[in-house]
């Protein structure tokens, strides 16, 4: 096999470079559930993992709330994902967070 | 005296006949000069707000302001009494000399290494370069401290012109304790680099073990980015690397000394060990 080839199937198996990150969360919109993207799938993402993170914490920090009910406008199940919706470890643990956990009661 | 005398009666004279019109010509002057001023601070603005470079802003800002100040000489001239035909002949006659002495001169004038707008480093300022004169070069530092640099101490040396390449290469260095799984060490800073969506994939990342120091094994990490994601992807990287390090159990080395005491016979009196292990004395009673 050759060293360009073999390279390839290195790059294929060994490591998994996403080609960006959105923040994936959940929001109550008229007594739904919507789940939403930021930014949008339209858009193009964000391509540090780091800024990500810091962004999803910030969204949680502006919107959460004390109440045990999901208040309007509160961002639930907040995490990062990659490009093919996959969910991305947090550096800074190495785990797979997530901001603002609540159950789905259906 | 009496020399004196008719002097200044032929200047009264000449001020009875022209001195209206000179007073009127100097306040044209002064008041196109500020005219001139404003409509060149203005068009400033508006440059700023067009997607154009600042450097061919700069130039048409130049030569507009080199026009207008044309036309008003030529105005002021022509209200003097001069004929409109020699005035014209004049500016024109200075127009070409200069632009003679532009192109003979030209390949001779040292240019500087940069543009308007470009990113520089100049001696130890790091900055944006604002604009440029024959003199000086307007830096703007990232901080936002503007500094004037003598074209001459440019010229004299070493500058570095990040507008030319648009890859850089980022440098990972850290020092992991002796006592540490290297190759995990350097297969995780690899995989680090690896994944990040804006490191490129060729030249590919790589990791070399730099150097066997007192305290350390250093390892470095190398890959490349675009110019413009430079800095925000090194401490996005330097920042993974310490969480990543810290998450796999590698320990990243500090400065630091053992100090052993041994007694006269040789056995150690003093040691982290023997301390930990309640023996021994301590280092102070025995240098007591």
């Amino acid at each position: 096999m050759k060293i360009s080839k073999g390279l390839k199937v290195i790059e294929k198996g060994w490591i998994i470079k996403p080609k960006g990150y959105r923040v994936k969360y959940q929001k109550l919109i008229n007594s739904e559930l919507i789940t939403e993207y930021s930014p949008d799938l339209e858009d193009k993402p964000l391509d540090s993992d780091v800024v990500a993170w810091r962004y999803a914490w910030k969204l949680y920090m502006a919107t959460k709330s004390d109440s045990p009910e999901i208040s309007d406008g509160e961002l639930i199940n907040i995490f990062v994902v990659d490009d093919s919706d996959n969910p991305v470890k947090y550096y800074a643990t190495n785990q797979l967070e997530v901001f603002n956990p609540r159950e789905i009661n259906v | 005296m009496d020399g004196f005398s008719a002097k200044i009666a032929q200047l009264e004279s000449t001020m009875s006949l022209y001195g209206r019109e000179v007073v009127i010509a100097f306040a044209v002057v002064v008041f196109g000069l500020i005219l001139i001023k404003w409509i060149n601070q203005g068009l400033k603005s508006v440059f700023r707000k067009l997607p154009i470079s600042p450097a061919k802003g700069a130039t048409v800002r130049n030569v507009i302001t080199v026009l207008m100040s044309a036309a008003l000489i030529s105005f002021v001239a022509i209200h003097l009494g001069l004929g409109a035909r020699p005035v014209v002949r004049f500016l024109a006659i200075l127009t070409l000399g200069a632009i003679a002495m532009i192109v003979v001169f030209r390949p001779l004038i040292p240019s500087l290494p940069f543009k308007v707008g470009n990113t520089v480093k100049i001696v130890d300022l790091l900055g944006k370069v604002e604009a440029t004169t024959i003199l000086n070069t307007r830096l703007r530092t990232f901080d936002g401290k503007t500094f004037f640099v003598p074209n001459r101490k440019i010229l004299d040396g070493v500058v570095i012109n990040y507008h030319f390449s648009d890859k850089r290469r980022i440098k990972i260095n850290v020092g992991i304790r002796y006592d540490q799984d290297l190759m995990k060490a350097k297969q995780v800073l690899e995989s680090l680099m690896i994944e990040d969506p804006r490191v490129i994939a060729k030249p590919a990342p790589v990791v070399y073990v730099l150097n066997l120091t007192n305290n350390c094994v250093e390892l470095g990490g190398r890959c490349w980015v675009d110019n413009m994601k430079y800095w925000v992807t090194k401490c996005d990287l330097l920042e993974k690397t310490k969480y990543k390090f810290d998450n796999e159990g590698i320990v990243i080395a500090f400065p630091q000394l053992d100090v052993n005491y041994y007694n006269k016979s040789g056995a150690p009196v003093c040691t982290d060990q023997n301390r930990l292990q309640g023996h021994g004395e301590s280092f102070e009673s025995k240098i007591k």
